[in-house]
């Protein structure tokens, strides 16, 4: 398989913590797969997604995702390679509720430089895609659960990125609208987007991955392909 | 009770960097407005407290021991209406030189020694500022002014005296310096070294009544004294209300500016307390809501939110008023030196008052928006939560957004300080407090040099040496008469090849026609427009004309262009006021020329001295030498101003006060932006996930307050040259002068550049911490913060 990510006897283990948050997870993702993380609450897999996003640091073994080793880059390599590399998608959205929907969207592609022509050229698609161009100029405030969540999925796509991490995307939403978004992340992997879904959620998995990892007590307890 | 308990732990424990801020806010506004605060008392009424304090002699009498007994001396201290004595204490004064380490030749002509075992006494307390008191024959202890500014230069411990005009020329080693608040003596030895100088029959005799609040009664005093003693005992009385006057005209002056630093100080301290405190308060919206949710009462809301504010706050206080004592030594030490009084410290209520007050301040900040979030219902506090209000800065945050010329974490940072714009007034206000701090000590330091500069007559490198016999007395036997000295230096000075210009220069006194009392009058025998005096208006004196001061104007009611009569045993002459020199104080003075006056004392109008300005480059000591050695032995002697040594104190003391300012407006900036960062510590998060470097986090977080300091500096240069302006006329009427317009014309427009940029430097270098610490703070956790 052509890996996109590795991961490599990973473990991480935090301060205040007894035992492992995550522990000698090795693993891999290819190019244009789509990968559910499952297990209960507490069991690792927010934070597995967090090392692969370079948000956190790894304290054993490597993570690697296309030809960098996330766990040695810097803050500002991380940084750099969030813009580029992963986009990610939160359970409660993560928007900044002072900007406006297409700003929420155009920040990642403005910190990386992007020309204003090109970026601009990107929104419209983006939100002509995910179905939200009439509320290009709206506030995240007042619009429903599954707009914002679309509105973070273009954010999570404007730089193009090879990688979309989706943590409990439908967590925050009703059974429809989480339907909706469910069917929006397998319409992009459809196109070729690597997919990284975490969920506690066994028929979301199932549904929406074509692999799915189990974990539990921070390791991997399974690895199922669903039928 | 259990719950508010169990609450404002967890609020401290959950919360410490917020209760970090408020603990350091309170410290340095505490501290700030303490050290203000002293500064203000200070300076009410100096002399009447240190009066107060070291018991000052309302009258000082010079006795003649010779008259009456110790025992008759002694019974005075009974009299009705006297509520204490002190004395005698044996009297001299002689004609002294002190061996000033590279000021040689410094003459006092007039030096008064007074014999005393011991500094303290029911009257008039010696407060030593250095060094102990005489503990044998040989020592003295000098008077502060006299150290600081009699001779030009400092005399300290170690220095020796030569009291040239006692047989035997006896040298006294400086081992102490003191001050008298109401000036009996410029120094003092034991009893016993007056003894050994000869007996001098004059004694000082000093009383405190029971009334002298006035001429009269200080008068009536005196006159009960003199009466109670042989006829002739008394040689002369010194009121304290004269001393009190001479005091008061060196004090005015400094007054207004250190009011000004001590009112910014207050003011500031207290915006930026009410900004961290109530802004830390907002903050928890989100856990009042939280709190309510589960039973607490707006009450106990209020209450577990005020001492949450409290606990750190009575530490922050505590510390705040140790620190403003430790840094009262260097702040109020020269502030008393300026008003010449004993060091002062920070009155004990104002250590009690003033942090309570700034603790009361920080309750009451954090009453006001515990009670509006206690108000709310659960959910609304919840959901009101830690964002600011819905809608605010948005626009900003849009257009700037489309600001294309400029780096998103700019524009992003550039949008920051809308959403809170209460905050931002406030913060705003603290800078361009601090900003207005730093142009007006500029401002005011400059003036100071400048007219330290044209006091000092610095516009010309210069030495001036006396003649003998000058002030009327005859030379001592053996030395050549007043017209062979003039003759024999002036064929030296002109030989000397560093010379460039000389003039002699000739003082009297003499009576003005409509004027009450008599005016200084400087005779320069030619053209003496090179020496420099700066002319507050009008020009330099020709024939027949003259330059007068701001005292001499007012005391006369005339005009430049008038012109005025002087008087002298009958004879009269008319001049033309061609300008208004800067001589400060209120002695009227007159400058003219020698021509102009002769016709008044053809027989006492001998020059007293040379006054000679030097080639460049010529070095002043040098030259004197130089001249000396020509000279040979005689009684010449370099003549120099002190008045240099106490610009250099106020100087020092502007530079204090402004760093302290800039330094109280920093930590308040610093603090809230560390406010700020907690409060967005989760869109922080978002930023970094989404990419943001930390690079461009320490940019997005500095430009929060950037621009708002930016403005504050722009506000605060015209502001700080207003308060210039003002002050600077107030404390020129203090001082009885008006200014040379250079005094006011300070700022040139490179260092106005500079300037405009101080509230941006102080916005800057104190986010940049905070910055650092939202760059480092871990994306994952940002995230995780609620």
């Amino acid at each position: 398989m052509d890996a996109l990510v590795q991961l490599s006897e990973v473990t991480k283990r935090y301060d205040d913590g007894k035992s492992p948050a995550v522990a000698h997870v090795t693993m891999q993702v290819g190019h244009g797969e789509a990968v559910a993380v499952m297990g209960p609450s507490g069991s690792g897999k927010s934070t597995l997604l967090n090392l692969i996003a370079g948000l956190d640091r790894p304290s054993g073994g490597t993570v690697r995702v296309g030809d960098q080793e996330i766990s040695k880059l810097s803050e500002t390599g991380a940084a750099r390679f969030r813009r580029r590399q992963v986009g990610i998608i939160f359970q409660f959205f993560n928007l900044l509720d002072d900007m406006t929907v297409a700003d929420n969207v155009l920040l990642p592609a403005q910190l990386s430089g992007v020309s204003a022509a090109k970026a601009r050229a990107r929104l419209d698609e983006l939100l002509a895609v995910l179905r939200i161009a009439e509320h290009r100029n709206a506030y995240p405030a007042r619009l429903s659960g599954g707009e914002r969540q679309r509105v973070a999925i273009a954010r999570a796509l404007v730089n193009r990125p090879p990688l979309l991490l989706a943590d409990e995307p439908t967590g925050a939403l009703d059974t429809a609208t989480g339907e909706e978004i469910g069917e929006l992340l397998l319409d992009l992997n459809a196109a070729g987007q690597t997919l990284i879904l975490v969920t506690h959620d066994p028929a979301l998995a199932a549904r929406y991955a074509k692999r799915v990892i189990r974990i539990v007590d921070g390791q991997i307890a399974a690895v199922v392909t669903p039928v | 009770m259990r719950a508010i308990r169990t609450a404002l732990r967890g609020g401290l424990a959950g919360r410490r960097v917020q209760a970090l801020a408020i603990g350091l806010v309170l410290l340095a506004s505490a501290a700030a407005s303490t050290l203000a605060a002293g500064l203000l008392a200070a300076s009410n009424a100096p002399f009447d407290r240190a009066f107060a304090a070291q018991h000052g002699a309302d009258a000082a009498l010079t006795v003649n021991a010779a008259k009456a007994s110790a025992g008759e001396l002694a019974a005075t201290a009974r009299l009705f209406g006297v509520t204490a004595a002190a004395g005698p204490f044996a009297e001299a004064t002689v004609t002294a030189s002190a061996a000033v380490p590279d000021t040689p030749g410094v003459v006092f002509q007039a030096f008064t020694l007074a014999g005393r075992s011991s500094p303290g006494g029911p009257v008039d307390d010696i407060m030593l500022t250095a060094g102990h008191w005489p503990t044998g024959t040989g020592q003295v202890v000098v008077s502060r002014e006299l150290a600081d500014t009699g001779s030009g230069a400092s005399m300290s411990p170690g220095t020796v005296i030569t009291l040239t005009a006692v047989p035997g020329s006896p040298k006294l080693t400086v081992v102490g310096v003191g001050v008298s608040v109401t000036n009996t003596a410029d120094g003092w030895v034991l009893p016993a070294e007056m003894t050994a100088l000869g007996s001098p029959l004059a004694g000082q005799m000093l009383y405190r009544f029971a009334s002298a609040g006035s001429g009269a009664a200080v008068n009536a005093g005196v006159a009960a004294v003199r009466r109670a003693l042989p006829a002739g005992t008394v040689l002369g009385a010194e009121s304290w209300l004269a001393v009190k006057a001479q005091e008061n005209e060196s004090i005015l002056p400094w007054v207004p500016f250190l009011v000004t630093f001590g009112v910014i100080g207050l003011v500031m301290s207290v915006l930026i307390e009410v900004n961290v405190v109530s802004g830390a308060v907002t903050a928890g919206t989100r856990r009042i809501g939280v709190l309510k949710s589960v039973g607490f009462t707006p009450a106990q809301v209020v209450s577990v939110y005020v001492l949450q504010v409290a606990v750190p706050g009575v530490i922050g206080v505590a510390g705040g008023a140790v620190i403003a004592n430790l840094l009262a030594a260097p702040v109020l030490g020269p502030a008393s030196q300026v008003f010449g009084v004993a060091p002062q410290s920070i009155p004990l209520w104002v250590d009690l008052a003033v942090p309570l007050a700034m603790l009361a301040l920080a309750g009451i900040a954090a009453l006001v928006p515990a009670s509006r979030a206690g108000r709310l219902s659960a959910t609304a506090a919840i959901a009101t939560g830690r964002a600011p209000r819905p809608s605010r800065g948005y626009a900003a945050h849009r257009l700037l957004g489309r600001a294309r010329l400029l780096p998103r974490p700019v524009t992003l940072g550039l949008a920051g300080p809308f959403a809170r714009p209460g905050r931002t007034l406030v913060t705003l206000a603290a800078i361009l407090f601090g900003a207005v701090a730093v142009t007006f000590g500029t401002g005011l330091g400059t003036s100071l040099n400048r007219v330290g500069a044209d006091l000092a007559l610095a516009g010309t490198e210069h030495v001036q040496i006396g003649l003998a016999g000058q002030s009327g007395q005859q030379p001592a036997p053996g030395q050549p008469s007043p017209a062979v000295q003039q003759a024999d230096m002036a064929a030296v000075i002109r030989a000397q090849p560093g010379t460039r210009h000389y003039v002699t220069e000739s003082d009297d006194r003499f009576g003005v026609t409509g004027m009450a009392g008599t005016a200084a009058v400087t005779a320069f025998g030619g053209d003496a427009s090179w020496i420099g005096y700066a002319l507050v208006s009008g020009h330099w004196y020709g024939v027949a004309g003259a330059v007068v001061n701001t005292s001499f104007l007012r005391a006369t009611g005339k005009r430049i262009g008038g012109t005025f009569t002087l008087t002298d045993d009958g004879r009269a002459v008319t001049l033309k006021i061609a300008g208004e020199v800067f001589l400060p104080g209120n002695d009227p003075q007159v400058l003219t020329n020698l021509s102009s006056v002769v016709a008044l004392d053809p027989s006492g109008t001998s020059p007293q001295m040379f006054y000679v300005s030097l080639r460049p480059g010529v070095n002043a000591q040098s030259y004197q030498n130089a001249v000396f050695a020509k000279l040979g032995p005689g009684d010449y002697h370099q003549l120099s101003s002190g008045s240099g040594v106490l610009l250099q104190i106020i100087s020092g003391l502007v530079l204090i006060l402004t760093l302290l300012l800039v330094v109280v407006a920093a930590l308040g900036v610093l603090n809230t932006v560390v406010l700020m960062t907690r409060e967005r510590v989760h869109d922080l998060g978002v930023f970094k996930a989404v990419g943001m470097t930390p690079r461009q986090t320490i940019t997005m977080v500095v430009t929060t307050v950037a621009a708002t300091g930016l403005i504050a500096g722009l506000m605060a240069v015209p502001a700080g040259i207003v308060l210039h302006h003002a002050i600077l006329p107030i404390m020129g009427n203090g001082a009885q002068t008006g200014f040379p317009p250079g005094i006011y014309n300070v700022y040139n427009p490179a260092e106005l550049m500079l300037l405009a940029l101080t509230g941006l430097v102080i916005a800057v270098v104190s986010a940049l911490a905070p910055a650092t610490w939202a760059a480092r703070a871990r994306t994952a956790t940002a995230l995780r913060t609620e």
